[in-house]
């Protein structure tokens, strides 16, 4: 119940929506990385210092500088990064219709197979 | 006092929201009958569009901690918790967009309806389907009870001085004095609110399947995200301004604390009472300042206490004390809205300063990291917990099965792109808000560490209360409900379509009718949530223990064997086994070895510093990738069913 036959490879492509969720998972990837170099280091080396004056915390819109460039200001960037690519580089692929039961008939045929063969021996269902 | 009216409100609300639930089940039962009912039942067709679909994720993934746990700590610690849930700025596209486009095309091409199925169909192998429905169950049959426990906990919080909800509790507590099991449980409340709440789950998932969950989720989203744009304005102007707040939070010092066990202050009644005197919990105490000091005394309660009629004295009250100036002078400013205990001295102080926070060094602790702690000198967030976090939400996030199903569920690529967006606004409206909002509580309302978990409802009532809409605090309160509700929900479909679908269906009788597996779906869903209802009226200890270890849990061993299943051609049944093994292995093993070298399981062995989540995964990826290469690739057939198309197809 495959999709072709097995040894025919050349009337076969790789699926494109295989290659495409594939460097899209990397480029998210990515992503995550370097909010995790902003973030983290950024916060790090500015807003974990001991001593620091009460008087003399520095703000951002009100919020403490370091949580300001460091999470607020990348936050927002990787909002708008998400929405470009979601909504400009993914590619919008066609996902097929699924195969609802499918998995299970394709089972049940084996199973009758495995009997047939037990008792009469190796009759197809 | 103004916690009746904000009670009374939370009442009303609870009561319309279950209502409106329960509409919403009926009308999905309608949907049950034309199409294919499994598929439907556990996965609402496949045909989830972009509200749908993006309102069912975000609100499961946010369980009831964002709306209790959370808050708590942002009001315990400060500043700090923006770079805790920093990564969410990445949860949604990593959540969402890493594999959902290509699981969701795995799953229609196989017919999958669980995550389990998705394994076992792309990798040919029973057995490995096996294993990943007995790990699902396993873990999400602890997750279930403990998010049980957390919604009665919350429902009981946001109850609290109803007078209707204190005498039905008296009187269930009559009624069910014979009965063994509910007889022992915690109290009366408790046992009232986990079976108003477990009923009512039970009911709508059972009877509405996928498409009430789904469609509850989104009105819990609503709920939500409404309640946090209302408190947002109210708590930055009531606190005087952002800018006010950090300012004053920077000159804010930790408070002491009594012990559990032993310490806390002498009371001394300036004369005695003729009746009973009961110091409720969140009660204020104030004595002159200490020679030579400046500062009053400023107690909160922490743990009701009871002075016998005619004595006078009463030792070891657990207490906080706060000690910074600002705040005491606040609270002292508005002594007549405020509960105190007048007439009363003060002796034998006892108390615990935070391990972290209140040195000369560490000073502005709540605006800087790594924040304070009551318990480790490190401070709340040192540098490599900081690390562990930014995996924990964005990477373990991915791998955890319930988000899973839901990208099985969507209706076709447009939807999930615009669904990525819409999740990415939707927690930007929530989580960094949610550090403003609660970081103008630390102004507010001083004197909370005792209580902090129901920091929220009480945030919600007192900001509304101020601008004289009480009746309003009614739907901010229903946001924490909202949020465990549609956590619990689809969890115990995950675990039932695991039972019948996986187990019965799969592996016992896969020629069993329609019929019998409608019948098997409803019984199966109600059972399991019947109980796990049971089990929680006696939870096991550390809950919340509980849910990090089944969450890292799930992602160490589920995460590798479905990202290799999906992009790797070479990977087969054994690699992707090793890797579910690994996983999920190793990451127990640091438990296992955190009981034996620090003394609890719940305090897991660090290697280099790490979370055990990070191991695992790493352990997982390695050992998939190693078994893979040492072992037979797939069969061809296998690799062309899901990485190849006929050329005229395209």
């Amino acid at each position: 119940m495959s999709t072709a036959p097995s040894n025919d490879t050349e009337s076969m492509e790789v699926d494109p929506v295989f290659l495409n969720s594939k460097r899209e998972a990397w480029i998210i990837l990515g992503l995550w990385v370097v909010a995790l170099l902003w973030s983290v280091p950024y916060c790090y080396m500015n807003g974990f210092q001991s001593g620091l004056n009460a008087e003399t915390v520095e703000t951002t819109l009100g919020i403490p500088s370091w949580v300001f460039w460091g999470i607020a200001f990348p936050w927002i960037v990787a909002d708008i990064f998400t929405i470009w690519f979601c909504l400009f580089y993914m590619k919008e692929d066609d996902l097929g219709v699924a195969h609802e039961g499918e998995d299970l008939a394709e089972e049940i045929a084996e199973m009758h197979a495995n009997e047939d063969e037990a008792t009469a021996g190796g009759n197809e269902s | 006092m103004f916690a009746a009216d904000g009670s009374d409100a939370a009442l009303v609300s609870f009561l319309i929201y279950t209502a409106a639930v329960f509409v919403l089940a009926a009308m999905s039962n309608r949907l049950l009958k034309s199409k294919s009912f499994l598929s439907e039942y556990f996965l609402g067709s496949r045909g989830l569009g972009v509200w749908a679909f993006a309102l069912t994720f975000a609100a499961t993934s946010s369980s009831g901690g964002s709306f209790t746990g959370f808050p708590s700590k942002i009001y315990t610690h400060g500043w700090i918790l923006a770079l805790w849930i920093g990564s969410y700025m990445v949860v949604p596209i990593c959540t969402m967009g890493f594999i959902g486009k290509r699981l969701n095309q795995v799953a229609r091409r196989s017919g999958s309806i669980t995550v389990p199925d998705v394994i076992r169909d792309r990798f040919h192998s029973p057995l490995l389907g096996l294993m990943a429905v007995s790990l699902i169950v396993f873990f999400m049959s602890f997750n279930l009870v403990a998010q049980f426990k957390a919604g009665s906990l919350i429902l009981q919080t946001l109850l609290e001085g109803v007078t209707l909800f204190e005498s039905t509790a008296d009187g269930l507590a009559s009624a069910v004095a014979g009965i063994p099991l509910l007889s022992s449980a915690e109290s009366p409340e408790y046992l009232l609110c986990l079976l108003v709440f477990g009923v009512a789950v039970i009911l709508y998932t059972t009877y509405g399947g996928f498409h009430a969950v789904v469609w509850t989720d989104v009105m819990q989203g609503v709920v939500m995200v409404l309640g946090v744009i209302i408190m947002l304005p109210l708590a930055i102007s009531q606190a005087g301004g952002l800018e006010n707040t950090t300012k004053l939070m920077a000159k804010m010092t930790p408070p002491r604390v009594s012990a559990p066990d032993k310490g806390g202050i002498t009371l001394t009644l300036n004369k005695p009472r003729e009746e009973i005197l009961r110091i409720d919990t969140g009660t204020w105490i104030t004595d002159e300042p200490i020679p030579g000091q400046k500062v009053p005394l400023l107690f909160r309660v922490t743990k009701s206490a009871i002075i016998p009629a005619g004595k006078t004295t009463i030792n070891e009250v657990k207490v906080l004390q706060l000690t910074t100036l600002e705040d005491i002078q606040r609270i002292l400013g508005r002594k007549e809205s405020e509960k105190f205990l007048d007439d009363v001295k003060v002796s034998n102080i006892d108390l615990k300063a935070y391990a972290y926070g209140e040195s000369g060094t560490q000073q502005g602790a709540y605006v800087s990291g790594p924040g304070p702690s009551p318990s480790s000198s490190n401070g709340f967030l040192p540098f490599s917990l900081a690390i562990s976090f930014f995996f924990m939400w964005a990477i373990s996030g991915t791998g955890q099965p319930a988000n899973m199903v839901r990208l099985m569920a969507f209706r076709d690529t447009k939807t999930l792109q615009r669904s990525i967006c819409t999740v990415a606004i939707y927690y930007t409206m929530i989580y960094f808000p949610l550090v403003i909002i609660f970081c103008c509580a630390r102004v507010l309302l001083p004197g909370m560490e005792g209580e902090s978990d129901s920091i929220m409802p009480k945030m919600a009532v007192f900001l509304t209360e101020n601008i004289g809409m009480g009746w309003l605090a009614g739907l901010l309160v229903a946001a924490p409900f909202a949020a465990v509700m549609s956590t619990v929900d689809s969890f115990l479909l995950l675990i039932s379509s695991a039972w019948v679908r996986d187990v019965y269906q799969r592996n016992i009788n896969p020629e069993a009718s329609e019929k019998t597996m409608k019948l098997l779906s409803y019984l199966a869903t109600f059972v399991v949530g019947t109980a796990a209802m049971l089990v929680a009226v006696n939870p096991p200890q550390f809950l919340q223990d509980i849910i990090v270890y089944v969450g890292s849990g799930l992602a160490a061993s589920f995460l590798a064997p479905v990202v290799y299943g999906l992009y790797w051609r070479r990977v087969n049944a054994a690699g992707a086994m090793g890797a579910m093994i690994g996983g999920f292995s190793v990451h127990l093993a640091m438990y296992v070895t955190g009981y034996f070298v620090n003394g609890s399981f719940f305090k897991p062995y660090q290697l280099f510093n790490f979370d055990p989540i990070i191991i695992g995964l790493f352990v997982s990826f390695i050992s998939g990738f190693v078994v893979t290469k040492l072992t037979a690739p797939p069969s061809d057939e296998l690799v062309q069913k899901y990485f190849y198309i006929n050329k005229a197809n395209s």
